[in-house]
């Protein structure tokens, strides 16, 4: 089972877009998990997380995440701001399966 | 060339503001402030249950008066702000030692809870001055409190010790995680002892060493000064730092104009607010807190807090965009528009509202910008102005700021339906405010289309 990481600054808009992604992916019968953590819970969450997305709002997290996640094979991205204002969850979730390859 | 030149300072805004936001100590800060939110939220409910409701029906205007079952009643109330406002210090001590050392990656994150709770009350006075009960013989008209040893006071542990434990804390976890990792004090009880037993030594001498440093500077001050480090903060720092912020709300409204306009660059604002302005916002709405729970008048250097910001500038959430998103509905063209109001409309009544920073846009898009910047700061502004003028109750209470309009300004304010009232209004200043900034932005973004197609 492969699991999508979300963080933001508080986890509040990132659990909307959670739901939004929990659903495309039931109705495409896609094998994911996917939660929300705020910025400062984030890093506890990490061992069982195939990738991290962060929100636009803390792209600047980026490298903290990247160092956290170095040797364990978890990339880390983060989410185009079109994409996430229009909560486009289809995009967001092909894009992070691509990148867990 | 302008706009070079433009791009180039707004990504160095940006990446300086992300580096301030992202400096440990500061990150540190902002996290234990999230922690203890919750505790903040159930003191305001708290209060407001005994001084508001309560006093509605057993207070001496209520419809039920009686003293008696009032003092009863509140004690429940009083129990919570014991447990919540009158420890907070205590407690912030302990949460910025542990969220220090998970931002440090440090691996033991409890051993530095227990080092900041213990430097904070290590540098608190050993003697106190307590009141005296209402059932205490030695109480006369003139003598109303004692001089008493044994004994933490509320004054330190509680909302007035806020800085006090944010410093010390702050300061004890850096030392103790410092010589943690001085290779040399590690014990090394060779093969066979049990390793937790060597570990529990390598946090012994750490914690040993840094706490005594504090002991000799508590002595030093307490012996040579007659003084205690609480004491020197909460004159030196914490006066005034809360007296600029209610020097006018000109502070308030600089920081904040930098953090929204940080939020135009797709950055959360409150990686600027959160460190510069949150805590000490926070510190003298939960000030007011204890006051009102006390009984007593909110003095008017503390009109600035928290809570102008969360219930009267982020309708909505940050920029008040739920005044654009009233105005999409009334008078937009845009079909694009539409669809992002109708998804953005539920989250933005919760204050939630990165639906329409990312998705309207405003990020980078010059004409909302303008509006989502002004508003709050003109909302800021007046509504101190308001308060000051005795026109709304000044806020006494910490809402959740996830708290819909309204009901927010309500609470807030202990029931002040005037402050209801402002809220209704300041919805139809920002919709006329963001109205031709919105017709602007559709004009832009049809020129655009045509571009596109020609």
């Amino acid at each position: 089972m492969k699991k999508i990481l979300l963080c933001c600054n508080a986890g509040m808009s990132t659990s909307l877009l959670v739901q939004k992604m929990q659903k495309d992916a039931a109705a495409r019968g896609l094998e994911v998990t996917i939660e929300a953590r705020p910025l400062n819970e984030a890093m506890d969450h990490l061992d069982d997380a195939s990738i991290v997305l962060l929100g636009p709002q803390i792209g600047y997290a980026k490298g903290d995440f990247e160092k956290a996640c170095a040797g364990k094979n978890i990339p880390v991205d983060v989410i185009p701001m079109a994409d996430y204002g229009r909560m486009n969850a289809a995009k967001i979730i092909d894009g992070a399966l691509a990148k867990i390859g | 060339m302008a706009e070079g030149k433009g791009q180039a300072f707004l990504d160095k805004f940006a990446e300086v503001s992300a580096r301030v936001g992202n400096q440990v100590h500061l990150r540190t800060l902002r996290d234990a402030f999230a922690t203890i939110m919750p505790l903040y939220i159930l003191a305001g409910i708290a209060v407001l249950v005994n001084n508001v409701v309560f006093a509605y029906i057993w207070g001496d205007t209520g419809f039920a008066p009686n003293a008696e079952v009032l003092a009863n009643v509140q004690t429940w109330g009083s129990a919570l702000t014991l447990g919540t406002l009158n420890v907070s210090a205590l407690i912030l001590a302990g949460l910025i030692g542990y969220c220090l050392a998970r931002n440090e990656r440090f691996d033991n994150p409890l051993a530095c809870v227990v080092v900041g709770i213990s430097a904070l009350v290590i540098m608190m006075p050993q003697t106190v001055t307590a009141n005296l009960a209402a059932t205490s013989p030695l109480l006369t008209d003139k003598v109303t409190s004692a001089a008493v040893t044994g004994a933490l006071s509320t004054a330190n542990t509680g909302t007035n010790g806020l800085f006090g434990a944010i410093l010390i804390g702050l300061a004890a976890v850096t030392v103790f995680i410092k010589i943690s990792g001085v290779e040399k004090l590690k014990v090394n009880l060779g093969e066979g002892v049990p390793p937790a037993v060597a570990n529990s030594f390598n946090v012994m001498i750490p914690m040993l060493l840094s706490l005594s440093i504090f002991g000799v500077v508590s002595a030093v001050l307490a012996v040579a000064f007659s003084t205690d480090l609480m004491t020197i903060i909460s004159t030196f720092i914490s006066t005034p730092l809360k007296g600029i912020m209610n020097a006018g709300p000109w502070a308030v409204v600089l920081i904040y104009t930098l953090a929204n306009l940080l939020f135009c660059l797709g950055i959360h604002q409150s990686t600027i607010s959160g460190v510069l302005l949150e805590p000490i916002l926070t510190m003298l709405i939960v000030d007011n807190m204890a006051t009102f729970a006390a009984g007593q008048p909110i003095p008017a250097d503390h009109y600035m807090n928290m809570q102008i910001i969360n219930s009267f500038a982020l309708i909505g959430g940050s920029g008040c965009t739920f005044m654009l998103l009233l105005d999409t509905f009334l008078f937009s063209k845009s079909k694009t528009s539409k669809t992002v109001a109708k998804m953005a409309i539920l989250p933005g009544l919760f204050n939630i509202n990165e639906p329409v920073i990312y998705g309207y846009p405003i990020v980078y898009n010059l004409p909302l910008i303008i509006p989502f910047v002004i508003v709050p700061d003109i909302f800021i502004a007046a509504t101190y102005g308001l308060t000051c003028a005795g026109i709304i109750g000044p806020c006494v209470a910490q809402v959740p700021w996830t708290t819909p309009p309204v009901i927010s300004a309500l609470l807030a304010t202990g029931m002040d339906w005037r402050a209801a009232v402002w809220q209704i209004i300041e919805i139809i200043i920002g919709m006329a405010i963001y109205l031709p900034f919105m017709k602007a932005s559709e004009r832009a973004q049809e020129l655009q289309v045509e571009e596109l197609e020609a």
